[in-house]
C-alpha cells in the first residue's frame, strides 16, 4: 500500500465517520424526512373546551439513514475502492 | 288503582332520571352541536408506527353534528365524517399514494366517516365533561367496521370567551381509537413495514349549538 492509497482510505474513513456521526446527530431516523410536525400553542378556550393540542408541519430537513446517509456511504466506498485500485495499478506500472 | 299507577310512573321517572348520567350544566334539553367550522380549526389526525417510519396525517375538513340530551349523554346520536382527499401527511407524493386506488381510493371513496350507535361506560369527569366509550360504525375505503372510541366530551355554556370561536354553547370532543388498516380492504405491500396495520385514529373537535 503505497501514501496515496492510505489517503484514499483515511478521506474515506473520516467522510464515512462524518456522514455517520450527523446522521446520529440528526436523530438517527431511518428515513430522512422533509418536515416535522409541531404543536401549535392552545388558547384558554381550547384548554377549557378540554381539547389537546393541534399539529402543523414545518418544513425541516432531518438527515435519515435512507435514502442520503446510505448513498453518500456507498458512493464514498465506491469512489474509494476505484482510486485505490487506479494508484495501485499506477506503482505496479512505476516499479517496472 | 289510579294512585297506585302515578306512584310508580314518579317513581320510574325518578329512578330512570337517577341513573342517567349527562352534563349539570345552565342549558337544559336537547341540543345539536355543529361541527363545521370555516376556519377549519377542527382537527382529525391518524398515527402509524413502524420501525422504519413514523406517520402522521392530518384534516382541517371535519364535518358532522350531534344530538343528545344534555341530562343524558346516552342519548348522543349523530355522525362525523372528513373528505379522504384532505388527509395531509407532509410530503405531497405521499398525499397522493394516500388518495391512490392501492390505499384510500379517495376518488371512489370520498368521505371517512364514524356514525354514533351508543354511549357506554359514561365517567363523570367534573360537571360539564363526560368521559366513556363511544361505539360507532367507522367506514373508510368504503369499508364499515364497528370501532369504539374513548371520549371525552366538554361542555361550555354560551359566554364572552366561547364567543371567540363560535355563537351558541360549545362542545369539546376529544376522542381515540385504533382501526386495523387490512380490516378496510386497504392492503398493500408496505402495509407492516413503512405503514403499520394497526392506526391510530385521534380527533380534536369542538362543535357549536349556535350554527
Amino acid at each position: 500500500m503505497n501514501s496515496k492509497q492510505k489517503y484514499v482510505i483515511i478521506v474515506a474513513l473520516v467522510l464515512l465517520a462524518a456522514a455517520l456521526i450527523w446522521w446520529f446527530a440528526s436523530g438517527g431516523e431511518i428515513l430522512s424526512k422533509d418536515g416535522i410536525w409541531v404543536e401549535k400553542e392552545m388558547t384558554e378556550l381550547d384548554k377549557a373546551l378540554g381539547l389537546e393540542p393541534q399539529k402543523e408541519y414545518q418544513e425541516k430537513f432531518i438527515l435519515g439513514l435512507l435514502p442520503h446517509t446510505a448513498v453518500f456511504s456507498g458512493a464514498v466506498v465506491f469512489i474509494s475502492t476505484v482510486l485505490f485500485f487506479i494508484f495501485r495499478t499506477k506503482k505496479t506500472k512505476e516499479t517496472k | 288503582m289510579k294512585t297506585i299507577i302515578k306512584t310508580f310512573f314518579i317513581l320510574f321517572v325518578a329512578v330512570s332520571a337517577s341513573f342517567a348520567q349527562g352534563f349539570k350544566v345552565k342549558a337544559t334539553g336537547e341540543k345539536t352541536f355543529n361541527f363545521e367550522d370555516k376556519y377549519g380549526r377542527n382537527q382529525a389526525s391518524f398515527f402509524s408506527t413502524t420501525p422504519l417510519e413514523d406517520i402522521t396525517g392530518l384534516s382541517n375538513d371535519v364535518k358532522g353534528n350531534v344530538t343528545f340530551n344534555v341530562a343524558d349523554i346516552k342519548s348522543l346520536k349523530g355522525s362525523v365524517s372528513i373528505s379522504a382527499s384532505s388527509l395531509k401527511t407532509g410530503i405531497e407524493l405521499r398525499d397522493e399514494h394516500l388518495k391512490s386506488e392501492n390505499w384510500l381510493d379517495a376518488a371512489n371513496n370520498p368521505v371517512i366517516t364514524f356514525v354514533i350507535k351508543k354511549v357506554g361506560e359514561v365517567k363523570v369527569v367534573a360537571d360539564n365533561k363526560l368521559e366513556a366509550k363511544v361505539t360507532g360504525d367507522f367506514t373508510a375505503h368504503g369499508v364499515t367496521k364497528e370501532v369504539v372510541a374513548d371520549v371525552t366530551m366538554t361542555y361550555l355554556d354560551a359566554s364572552e370567551q366561547t364567543k371567540q370561536r363560535a355563537p351558541g354553547d360549545l362542545l369539546g370532543i376529544q376522542t381515540k381509537f385504533n382501526i386495523v388498516l387490512s380490516d378496510f380492504g386497504v392492503e398493500n405491500m408496505i402495509v407492516g413495514q413503512k405503514v403499520a396495520d394497526k392506526i391510530e385514529i385521534n380527533a380534536n373537535i369542538v362543535g357549536s349549538s349556535g350554527m
